[in-house]
């Protein structure tokens, strides 16, 4: 049953988009959030040292990573091969190392363009990319992206033509995806750091084409 | 104590249906394959099972995990997709029953 | 056209958005705040090979199951470490007292931080 919100509730569910602490709910995220850690090292099950050391490595990877990858993917079709083939170990090669079961990387063609949601929860490949954006872990995306991937892509400025295959990936169990977007047309003039720079965190989730 | 052969019950190509398996509790495959049939993409390997890890139970065994791709069409009748637009999910052996493709399109 | 509910033999979780109608999709990008990776970083540490306290999967079994209401209100990581909480605590690894003594303690600090940097 919709929770008792009159407001267009014989449409949807209404969902809310995406909820949003105020400053006394992070205030209240901080309190609880130390105040467990304090319990837990006073338990002997962790130190705070080790949570420090942690968030270090939490905020490390981002999205030079995903655009590393994509770039040594462009540059050399035999790693190419190798990333489609097996993920989590060509990542590996480069010197990224993979903290999921495995990286399934889809490629963009001029026939066929790939997106990735998780609608159960948010699951994104964070040990490569980092955080996932608040618009992918909101309820708005996770709900439209599977059933209304064009129209969500449009909200995105994205617009596909129709005879191009569109393919979603539900990231909800041990796999995590990375989009690889198409190469520039002139590729051949380009370095690795010039092909960097072209790589987004909207193109590796496939928002961006 | 001899090792089983593993039997991997399913290969690319074949046309699977997603069970309904009437379980409560955490489960990974969303509500709206539930029933749906599709084609097996690929073979992912061997996973513990969510179900089992969820309530602390470590010593499971491994399950088949798949990807399974389905006709956008066939998921959400009404909504005018492109038929040749698709959904890839991963899908768990035990929720899996074959499908022959001669039933045809739900 | 609402089937939310339509009997199949198993309940759906309100976690299980997928294909629901929903609104426009929020582009502001939110800062990740520091008690947010804490958390995150906590829940990896219990998780991890040397402790395997609370996995991944034992804490999404504590979102899915702490009620529709509280998580529609809840944002996205206070939802993963009330979550973890209630795991830790469902576990007997903590108790609701200890964590709530420890709770009270810290807000007694911060309304001292708070009235000392109000004029």
């Amino acid at each position: 049953m919709p929770s008792g919100n009159t407001i267009d509730d014989n449409s949807y569910e209404n969902h809310e988009a995406l909820v949003v602490e105020d400053d006394a709910g992070n205030l209240e995220g901080q309190i609880i959030i130390d105040a467990l850690q304090e319990v837990l090292v006073a338990h002997g099950l962790l130190t705070a040292p080790e949570v420090l050391k942690e968030i270090e490595k939490l905020e490390s990877p981002g999205v030079h990573l995903g655009a590393k990858i994509v770039a040594r993917a462009w540059s050399d079709p035999d790693y190419k091969a190798k990333l489609l083939e097996n993920g989590k170990q060509a990542i590996g090669y480069i010197g990224i190392t993979v903290g999921e079961a495995q990286i399934i990387v889809v490629e963009n063609t001029p026939k066929k363009h790939n997106l990735i949601t998780c609608t159960l929860c948010s699951c994104y490949p964070r040990s490569i990319l980092g955080q996932p954006p608040s618009w992918y872990i909101s309820k708005a995306y996770r709900a439209r992206a599977v059933r209304e991937p064009r129209k969500v892509l449009a909200e995105f400025g994205t617009i596909l033509p129709d005879d191009m295959e569109l393919i979603v990936h539900d990231s909800n169990a041990d796999m995590r995806y990375l989009v690889l977007p198409e190469p520039p047309k002139n590729l051949a003039d380009m370095n690795e750091v010039e092909m960097e720079l072209l790589v987004t965190r909207d193109r590796l989730i496939g928002v961006s084409r | 104590m001899g090792i089983a052969a593993h039997y991997q019950r399913f290969r690319k190509g074949d046309w699977v249906k997603v069970k309904h398996l009437g379980k409560s509790g955490h489960v990974r495959i969303p509500f709206y394959v539930r029933g749906k049939r599709g084609e097996i993409v690929n073979f992912c390997g061997r996973y513990l099972n969510p179900e089992d890890l969820a309530v602390g139970n470590t010593a499971g065994p491994a399950i088949d995990l798949y990807r399974v791709k389905f006709a956008q069409g066939d998921l959400w009748p009404d909504e005018g997709i492109p038929e040749h637009d698709h959904l890839v999910i991963e899908i768990y052996d035990h929720w899996l029953s074959s499908a022959e493709s001669s039933e045809g399109r739900q | 056209m609402n089937n939310r509910n339509k009997s199949e033999n198993s309940p759906r979780g309100y976690h299980d958005i997928g294909g629901d109608a929903a609104g426009a999709i929020p582009k502001t990008e939110l800062p990740w705040l520091h008690w947010e990776k804490q958390t995150e970083a906590i829940r990896n540490l219990l998780g991890d090979g040397t402790r395997r306290i609370v996995s991944l999967d034992e804490m999404r079994r504590g979102f899915e199951s702490f009620g529709a209401e509280k998580y529609k209100v809840l944002s996205f990581y206070r939802r993963r470490l009330d979550a973890m909480i209630d795991v830790l605590i469902e576990k007997q690894v903590i108790t609701r007292e200890e964590l709530d003594a420890a709770i009270s303690k810290k807000r007694v600090v911060w309304s001292k931080v708070a009235r000392r940097e109000t004029p």
